[in-house]
Protein backbone atom coordinates (compact mmCIF):
# COMPACT_ATOMS: atom_id res chain seq x y z
CA UNK A 1 0.00 0.00 0.00
CA UNK A 2 1.09 3.18 -0.94
CA UNK A 3 2.08 6.27 1.24
CA UNK A 4 -0.76 8.36 -0.32
CA UNK A 5 -3.49 5.65 -0.01
CA UNK A 6 -3.38 5.37 3.49
CA UNK A 7 -6.45 6.91 4.86
CA UNK A 8 -6.13 9.40 8.23
CA UNK A 9 -8.51 9.03 11.00
CA UNK A 10 -11.99 10.76 10.77
CA UNK A 11 -11.47 13.44 13.10
CA UNK A 12 -7.52 13.75 11.87
CA UNK A 13 -9.22 14.45 8.35
CA UNK A 14 -11.86 16.35 8.80
CA UNK A 15 -8.99 18.76 10.87
CA UNK A 16 -6.97 18.74 7.43
CA UNK A 17 -9.82 19.62 6.02
CA UNK A 18 -10.91 22.72 7.71
CA UNK A 19 -6.59 23.63 8.01
CA UNK A 20 -6.62 23.35 3.92
CA UNK A 21 -9.44 25.38 3.75
CA UNK A 22 -7.94 28.21 5.94
CA UNK A 23 -4.10 27.91 4.84
CA UNK A 24 -4.20 25.38 2.18
CA UNK A 25 -1.55 27.26 0.09
CA UNK A 26 0.56 27.56 3.00
CA UNK A 27 0.55 24.17 4.16
CA UNK A 28 1.26 23.39 1.13
CA UNK A 29 4.37 25.10 0.22
CA UNK A 30 5.18 24.22 3.40
CA UNK A 31 4.74 20.43 2.40
CA UNK A 32 3.20 19.65 5.73
CA UNK A 33 1.38 16.56 5.51
CA UNK A 34 -1.97 18.36 6.89
CA UNK A 35 -2.24 20.01 3.36
CA UNK A 36 -5.06 17.51 1.51
CA UNK A 37 -3.64 15.89 -1.13
CA UNK A 38 -6.16 15.89 -4.91
CA UNK A 39 -7.97 12.13 -4.81
CA UNK A 40 -10.30 10.81 -7.06
CA UNK A 41 -12.43 7.87 -4.72
CA UNK A 42 -14.85 5.70 -5.33
CA UNK A 43 -16.67 4.01 -2.53
CA UNK A 44 -14.87 6.41 -0.15
CA UNK A 45 -11.21 4.74 -1.74
CA UNK A 46 -9.11 6.49 -3.65
CA UNK A 47 -8.86 5.86 -7.09
CA UNK A 48 -5.34 4.75 -8.98
CA UNK A 49 -5.86 6.17 -12.45
CA UNK A 50 -2.77 4.39 -13.34
CA UNK A 51 -4.44 0.97 -12.86
CA UNK A 52 -7.97 1.60 -12.56
CA UNK A 53 -10.40 -1.17 -10.01
CA UNK A 54 -13.68 -0.27 -10.64
CA UNK A 55 -16.17 -3.20 -10.44
CA UNK A 56 -18.78 -2.19 -12.54
CA UNK A 57 -17.49 0.23 -15.14
CA UNK A 58 -20.50 2.27 -16.65
CA UNK A 59 -20.67 5.16 -19.84
CA UNK A 60 -21.51 7.57 -17.33
CA UNK A 61 -19.59 8.87 -14.57
CA UNK A 62 -21.32 11.62 -11.93
CA UNK A 63 -18.61 13.28 -9.94
CA UNK A 64 -19.11 15.01 -6.57
CA UNK A 65 -17.25 18.08 -5.99
CA UNK A 66 -17.29 19.76 -2.25
CA UNK A 67 -16.44 23.05 -1.42
CA UNK A 68 -14.52 24.97 1.06
CA UNK A 69 -13.17 23.05 3.89
CA UNK A 70 -14.86 20.32 2.98
CA UNK A 71 -14.46 16.82 2.37
CA UNK A 72 -16.24 13.79 0.63
CA UNK A 73 -18.11 13.14 3.58
CA UNK A 74 -20.18 16.22 3.43
CA UNK A 75 -22.26 14.44 0.71
CA UNK A 76 -23.69 11.93 2.80
CA UNK A 77 -27.03 12.16 4.22
CA UNK A 78 -27.37 12.01 7.63
CA UNK A 79 -27.41 8.76 9.53
CA UNK A 80 -26.66 6.86 5.71
CA UNK A 81 -22.75 6.27 5.47
CA UNK A 82 -21.99 6.10 1.83
CA UNK A 83 -25.15 7.61 0.56
CA UNK A 84 -25.21 10.62 -1.34
CA UNK A 85 -26.39 12.30 -4.64
CA UNK A 86 -23.86 10.44 -6.77
CA UNK A 87 -25.09 6.99 -5.41
CA UNK A 88 -28.27 7.32 -5.40
CA UNK A 89 -28.32 9.18 -8.76
CA UNK A 90 -26.06 6.23 -10.20
CA UNK A 91 -28.73 3.66 -9.18
CA UNK A 92 -31.38 5.65 -11.39
CA UNK A 93 -28.63 6.68 -14.38
CA UNK A 94 -26.66 3.30 -14.36
CA UNK A 95 -23.75 5.01 -13.44
CA UNK A 96 -20.66 4.77 -11.42
CA UNK A 97 -20.18 7.74 -8.18
CA UNK A 98 -17.07 9.50 -7.82
CA UNK A 99 -15.69 12.38 -5.20
CA UNK A 100 -13.15 14.57 -5.95
CA UNK A 101 -11.15 15.54 -2.12
CA UNK A 102 -8.98 18.21 -2.90
CA UNK A 103 -7.14 21.26 -0.99
CA UNK A 104 -9.71 24.13 -0.77
CA UNK A 105 -7.21 26.37 0.12
CA UNK A 106 -5.42 26.53 -3.00
CA UNK A 107 -6.67 28.72 -5.90
CA UNK A 108 -9.97 27.66 -7.60
CA UNK A 109 -7.61 28.15 -10.56
CA UNK A 110 -5.15 25.63 -9.01
CA UNK A 111 -7.37 23.10 -8.06
CA UNK A 112 -9.64 23.31 -11.84
CA UNK A 113 -6.28 23.05 -13.77
CA UNK A 114 -5.90 20.02 -11.62
CA UNK A 115 -9.14 18.32 -12.38
CA UNK A 116 -9.35 18.96 -15.80
CA UNK A 117 -5.80 17.34 -15.82
CA UNK A 118 -7.64 14.50 -13.37
CA UNK A 119 -10.42 14.17 -16.09
CA UNK A 120 -8.67 13.74 -19.11
CA UNK A 121 -6.34 11.23 -17.64
CA UNK A 122 -9.88 9.54 -15.99
CA UNK A 123 -11.18 9.27 -19.75
CA UNK A 124 -8.48 7.87 -21.44
CA UNK A 125 -8.07 5.12 -18.57
CA UNK A 126 -11.58 4.51 -17.61
CA UNK A 127 -12.59 0.73 -18.49
CA UNK A 128 -15.04 1.17 -20.68
CA UNK A 129 -15.81 4.47 -23.32
CA UNK A 130 -16.64 7.33 -21.01
CA UNK A 131 -19.60 8.59 -22.76
CA UNK A 132 -21.11 11.14 -20.34
CA UNK A 133 -20.12 13.22 -16.96
CA UNK A 134 -22.28 14.95 -14.54
CA UNK A 135 -20.85 17.29 -12.67
CA UNK A 136 -22.20 18.48 -9.47
CA UNK A 137 -20.21 20.80 -7.26
CA UNK A 138 -20.99 22.02 -4.04
CA UNK A 139 -19.96 25.84 -3.07
CA UNK A 140 -16.62 26.44 -3.85
CA UNK A 141 -17.18 23.07 -5.80
CA UNK A 142 -19.35 24.78 -8.73
CA UNK A 143 -16.81 27.13 -9.26
CA UNK A 144 -13.79 24.59 -9.21
CA UNK A 145 -16.03 22.86 -12.28
CA UNK A 146 -16.53 25.77 -14.20
CA UNK A 147 -12.85 26.27 -13.82
CA UNK A 148 -11.69 22.82 -14.69
CA UNK A 149 -14.61 23.46 -18.01
CA UNK A 150 -12.54 26.43 -19.01
CA UNK A 151 -9.22 25.43 -18.73
CA UNK A 152 -10.00 21.94 -20.38
CA UNK A 153 -11.58 23.80 -23.21
CA UNK A 154 -8.87 25.99 -23.86
CA UNK A 155 -6.12 22.88 -23.27
CA UNK A 156 -7.97 20.91 -26.26
CA UNK A 157 -8.94 17.84 -23.68
CA UNK A 158 -11.58 15.59 -25.31
CA UNK A 159 -13.54 15.48 -21.24
CA UNK A 160 -15.34 18.56 -21.62
CA UNK A 161 -17.27 17.15 -24.89
CA UNK A 162 -18.56 14.04 -22.40
CA UNK A 163 -20.14 17.01 -19.90
CA UNK A 164 -23.62 16.44 -20.35
CA UNK A 165 -24.60 18.40 -17.30
CA UNK A 166 -23.19 20.57 -14.45
CA UNK A 167 -24.82 20.75 -11.24
CA UNK A 168 -23.94 24.16 -8.63
CA UNK A 169 -25.04 23.97 -5.29
CA UNK A 170 -24.79 27.38 -3.62
CA UNK A 171 -22.15 28.41 -5.49
CA UNK A 172 -20.83 31.54 -5.24
CA UNK A 173 -20.39 32.72 -8.81
CA UNK A 174 -20.78 36.38 -7.69
CA UNK A 175 -18.99 35.73 -4.60
CA UNK A 176 -19.96 35.61 -0.81
CA UNK A 177 -20.67 37.91 1.20
CA UNK A 178 -18.12 36.51 3.87
CA UNK A 179 -15.95 36.76 1.86
CA UNK A 180 -16.83 40.09 0.92
CA UNK A 181 -16.74 41.35 4.23
CA UNK A 182 -13.31 39.94 5.61
CA UNK A 183 -11.82 41.17 2.45
CA UNK A 184 -13.11 44.43 3.34
CA UNK A 185 -12.63 44.47 7.08
CA UNK A 186 -8.44 43.83 6.31
CA UNK A 187 -8.10 46.52 4.06
CA UNK A 188 -9.75 48.48 6.70
CA UNK A 189 -8.37 47.44 9.59
CA UNK A 190 -4.98 47.13 7.45
CA UNK A 191 -5.15 51.36 6.78
CA UNK A 192 -6.09 51.95 10.66
CA UNK A 193 -2.36 53.94 12.46
CA UNK A 194 -3.26 52.09 15.33
CA UNK A 195 -0.68 48.96 15.73
CA UNK A 196 -2.69 46.85 17.25
CA UNK A 197 -5.86 46.87 14.94
CA UNK A 198 -3.17 46.31 12.17
CA UNK A 199 -2.63 42.89 13.58
CA UNK A 200 -5.94 42.14 13.47
CA UNK A 201 -5.94 43.05 9.95
CA UNK A 202 -2.77 40.85 9.11
CA UNK A 203 -4.38 37.80 11.10
CA UNK A 204 -7.37 38.18 8.74
CA UNK A 205 -4.96 38.42 5.70
CA UNK A 206 -3.53 35.27 6.41
CA UNK A 207 -6.76 33.85 4.74
CA UNK A 208 -5.58 31.13 1.97
CA UNK A 209 -6.29 31.92 -1.44
CA UNK A 210 -9.22 29.94 -1.98
CA UNK A 211 -11.22 31.79 0.51
CA UNK A 212 -9.94 34.93 -1.45
CA UNK A 213 -11.57 34.08 -4.86
CA UNK A 214 -14.55 33.33 -2.99
CA UNK A 215 -14.35 37.51 -2.63
CA UNK A 216 -15.70 37.48 -6.41
CA UNK A 217 -16.17 34.09 -7.50
CA UNK A 218 -12.71 33.95 -9.27
CA UNK A 219 -12.20 30.67 -11.45
CA UNK A 220 -9.28 31.81 -13.54
CA UNK A 221 -5.12 33.27 -12.56
CA UNK A 222 -6.84 36.49 -14.98
CA UNK A 223 -8.98 37.67 -12.65
CA UNK A 224 -10.76 40.41 -15.24
CA UNK A 225 -11.82 37.13 -17.22
CA UNK A 226 -15.05 36.01 -16.91
CA UNK A 227 -15.38 32.96 -18.87
CA UNK A 228 -18.88 31.67 -20.22
CA UNK A 229 -20.50 28.42 -19.52
CA UNK A 230 -19.12 25.26 -21.43
CA UNK A 231 -21.02 24.85 -24.21
CA UNK A 232 -22.76 22.11 -25.64
CA UNK A 233 -23.78 21.22 -21.71
CA UNK A 234 -26.89 21.39 -19.55
CA UNK A 235 -26.22 23.74 -16.21
CA UNK A 236 -28.47 23.92 -13.39
CA UNK A 237 -27.94 26.27 -10.70
CA UNK A 238 -29.59 25.15 -6.67
CA UNK A 239 -29.71 28.06 -3.91
CA UNK A 240 -30.70 28.22 -0.69
CA UNK A 241 -32.44 30.19 1.97
CA UNK A 242 -32.14 30.18 5.55
CA UNK A 243 -35.30 30.75 6.54
CA UNK A 244 -38.76 29.00 5.32
CA UNK A 245 -40.04 32.53 4.58
CA UNK A 246 -38.77 33.63 1.35
CA UNK A 247 -39.32 37.51 2.03
CA UNK A 248 -37.50 36.98 5.53
CA UNK A 249 -34.84 39.82 6.26
CA UNK A 250 -32.39 36.66 7.27
CA UNK A 251 -32.61 35.44 3.43
CA UNK A 252 -31.66 39.14 2.49
CA UNK A 253 -28.71 39.32 4.50
CA UNK A 254 -26.96 35.74 4.72
CA UNK A 255 -28.77 34.17 1.90
CA UNK A 256 -27.84 30.17 2.66
CA UNK A 257 -25.70 31.56 5.55
CA UNK A 258 -22.80 32.17 2.98
CA UNK A 259 -23.98 32.44 -0.30
CA UNK A 260 -26.79 35.25 -1.26
CA UNK A 261 -29.71 33.45 -3.57
CA UNK A 262 -28.75 36.34 -6.85
CA UNK A 263 -25.19 34.93 -6.38
CA UNK A 264 -25.51 31.06 -6.55
CA UNK A 265 -27.84 31.50 -9.70
CA UNK A 266 -24.78 33.69 -11.04
CA UNK A 267 -27.34 36.89 -11.70
CA UNK A 268 -24.38 38.79 -12.20
CA UNK A 269 -22.69 37.22 -15.07
CA UNK A 270 -23.77 38.41 -18.41
CA UNK A 271 -24.32 36.42 -21.12
CA UNK A 272 -25.20 33.54 -18.64
CA UNK A 273 -28.08 30.91 -19.79
CA UNK A 274 -28.76 28.70 -17.20
CA UNK A 275 -30.89 25.28 -18.06
CA UNK A 276 -32.74 25.59 -14.94
CA UNK A 277 -32.60 27.20 -11.65
CA UNK A 278 -34.31 26.52 -8.37
CA UNK A 279 -34.25 27.96 -4.88
CA UNK A 280 -34.96 26.60 -1.98
CA UNK A 281 -36.22 27.69 1.66
CA UNK A 282 -35.32 26.50 5.07
CA UNK A 283 -31.65 25.06 3.40
CA UNK A 284 -28.57 26.30 4.66
CA UNK A 285 -25.00 26.45 2.43
CA UNK A 286 -24.17 23.07 4.33
CA UNK A 287 -27.65 21.27 4.15
CA UNK A 288 -27.38 21.86 0.05
CA UNK A 289 -24.99 18.84 0.23
CA UNK A 290 -27.20 16.69 1.53
CA UNK A 291 -31.07 17.31 1.14
CA UNK A 292 -33.28 15.04 0.08
CA UNK A 293 -35.80 17.57 -1.22
CA UNK A 294 -32.73 18.64 -3.50
CA UNK A 295 -32.02 15.10 -4.53
CA UNK A 296 -35.71 14.37 -5.81
CA UNK A 297 -34.27 17.53 -7.55
CA UNK A 298 -31.14 16.44 -9.03
CA UNK A 299 -33.37 13.39 -10.38
CA UNK A 300 -35.76 15.39 -12.10
CA UNK A 301 -33.22 17.44 -13.80
CA UNK A 302 -30.87 14.75 -14.77
CA UNK A 303 -32.76 10.94 -15.08
CA UNK B 1 -4.43 4.51 10.27
CA UNK B 2 -0.69 3.14 9.68
CA UNK B 3 1.59 4.91 12.63
CA UNK B 4 4.21 6.20 10.48
CA UNK B 5 1.31 8.59 9.03
CA UNK B 6 -0.09 9.22 12.07
CA UNK B 7 3.06 10.37 13.64
CA UNK B 8 3.91 12.11 10.35
CA UNK B 9 0.27 13.77 10.70
CA UNK B 10 1.03 14.96 14.13
CA UNK B 11 4.29 16.16 13.43
CA UNK B 12 2.46 18.71 10.67
CA UNK B 13 0.12 19.25 13.56
CA UNK B 14 2.86 20.15 15.62
CA UNK B 15 4.67 22.04 12.70
CA UNK B 16 1.56 24.21 12.66
CA UNK B 17 1.51 25.09 16.38
CA UNK B 18 5.20 26.16 16.42
CA UNK B 19 4.61 28.17 14.03
CA UNK B 20 1.01 30.02 15.03
CA UNK B 21 3.12 30.55 18.62
CA UNK B 22 6.44 32.53 16.36
CA UNK B 23 3.51 34.33 14.72
CA UNK B 24 1.75 34.77 17.49
CA UNK B 25 3.78 36.07 19.87
CA UNK B 26 5.15 38.32 17.45
CA UNK B 27 1.89 40.17 16.63
CA UNK B 28 0.37 39.72 20.61
CA UNK B 29 3.38 41.46 21.48
CA UNK B 30 3.07 43.99 19.41
CA UNK B 31 -0.54 44.35 20.30
CA UNK B 32 0.33 44.29 24.34
CA UNK B 33 3.22 47.34 23.58
CA UNK B 34 0.40 49.56 21.88
CA UNK B 35 -1.97 48.95 24.64
CA UNK B 36 0.63 50.01 26.96
CA UNK B 37 1.42 52.82 25.16
CA UNK B 38 -1.38 54.31 25.42
CA UNK B 39 -1.64 53.97 29.06
CA UNK B 40 2.41 55.52 29.40
CA UNK B 41 1.04 58.13 27.27
CA UNK B 42 -1.34 59.36 29.70
CA UNK B 43 0.69 59.05 32.52
CA UNK B 44 3.09 61.37 31.02
CA UNK B 45 0.74 64.05 31.12
CA UNK B 46 0.07 63.10 35.14
CA UNK B 47 2.85 65.46 36.85
CA UNK B 48 2.84 62.97 39.72
CA UNK B 49 3.56 59.92 37.46
CA UNK B 50 5.56 61.81 34.33
CA UNK B 51 9.12 61.61 36.15
CA UNK B 52 8.73 57.85 36.59
CA UNK B 53 6.65 57.27 33.42
CA UNK B 54 9.60 57.24 30.92
CA UNK B 55 11.91 54.81 32.88
CA UNK B 56 8.55 51.96 33.54
CA UNK B 57 7.83 52.17 30.01
CA UNK B 58 11.13 51.27 28.53
CA UNK B 59 11.67 48.84 31.45
CA UNK B 60 8.18 47.59 31.14
CA UNK B 61 8.88 47.42 27.35
CA UNK B 62 12.08 45.87 27.50
CA UNK B 63 10.92 42.64 29.97
CA UNK B 64 7.95 42.30 27.25
CA UNK B 65 9.91 42.31 24.33
CA UNK B 66 12.45 39.98 26.19
CA UNK B 67 9.13 37.73 27.00
CA UNK B 68 7.57 37.44 23.21
CA UNK B 69 10.98 37.31 22.34
CA UNK B 70 11.53 33.85 24.04
CA UNK B 71 8.72 32.25 23.00
CA UNK B 72 8.73 33.18 19.76
CA UNK B 73 12.28 31.22 19.68
CA UNK B 74 10.68 28.45 21.53
CA UNK B 75 8.16 28.11 18.60
CA UNK B 76 11.11 28.60 16.49
CA UNK B 77 13.35 25.49 18.18
CA UNK B 78 10.18 23.52 18.10
CA UNK B 79 9.83 23.76 13.94
CA UNK B 80 13.29 23.01 13.80
CA UNK B 81 13.19 19.66 15.99
CA UNK B 82 9.82 19.05 13.87
CA UNK B 83 11.95 19.36 10.47
CA UNK B 84 14.35 17.58 11.90
CA UNK B 85 11.92 14.37 12.79
CA UNK B 86 9.84 14.60 9.34
CA UNK B 87 10.88 12.31 6.82
CA UNK B 88 11.79 14.09 3.61
CA UNK B 89 8.09 14.34 1.39
CA UNK B 90 7.47 11.45 -0.73
CA UNK B 91 9.53 9.16 0.99
CA UNK B 92 8.28 5.76 2.42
Amino acid sequence: MSRDSREPKSWQSHTSAILSGFFGDWLAQRESPLAVKTALLHEGKRLDLAKLDIPQPKGTVILLVHGLMGQESIWEFPGQPGVHYGSELAQVMDANALCLRYNSGRPVHYTGATLTNLLQTLKEHWPVPLEKLVLIGHSMGGLVIRSACHQGEIAGHSWPQCVESCVYLGAPHDGSWLAQTAHETAGMMQSMPTAYLKVVGKFIDSRSEGIRNLTAGDILKDLDQSPPLLAGARHFAVAGLLSKRPGHALNRIFGDLLVKESSARGGGRKGWTMTDSVCFTGVSHVRLAHSARINQQLREWLT
Amino acid sequence: MKPAHNLDWWLGAADLVAVGVTEGASHIGQVHLAIADHSFNVLARVPVTRPVSEPVRVIHHGISRCCYGAVAQSGRLCQWLVRLQRKPPGSQ
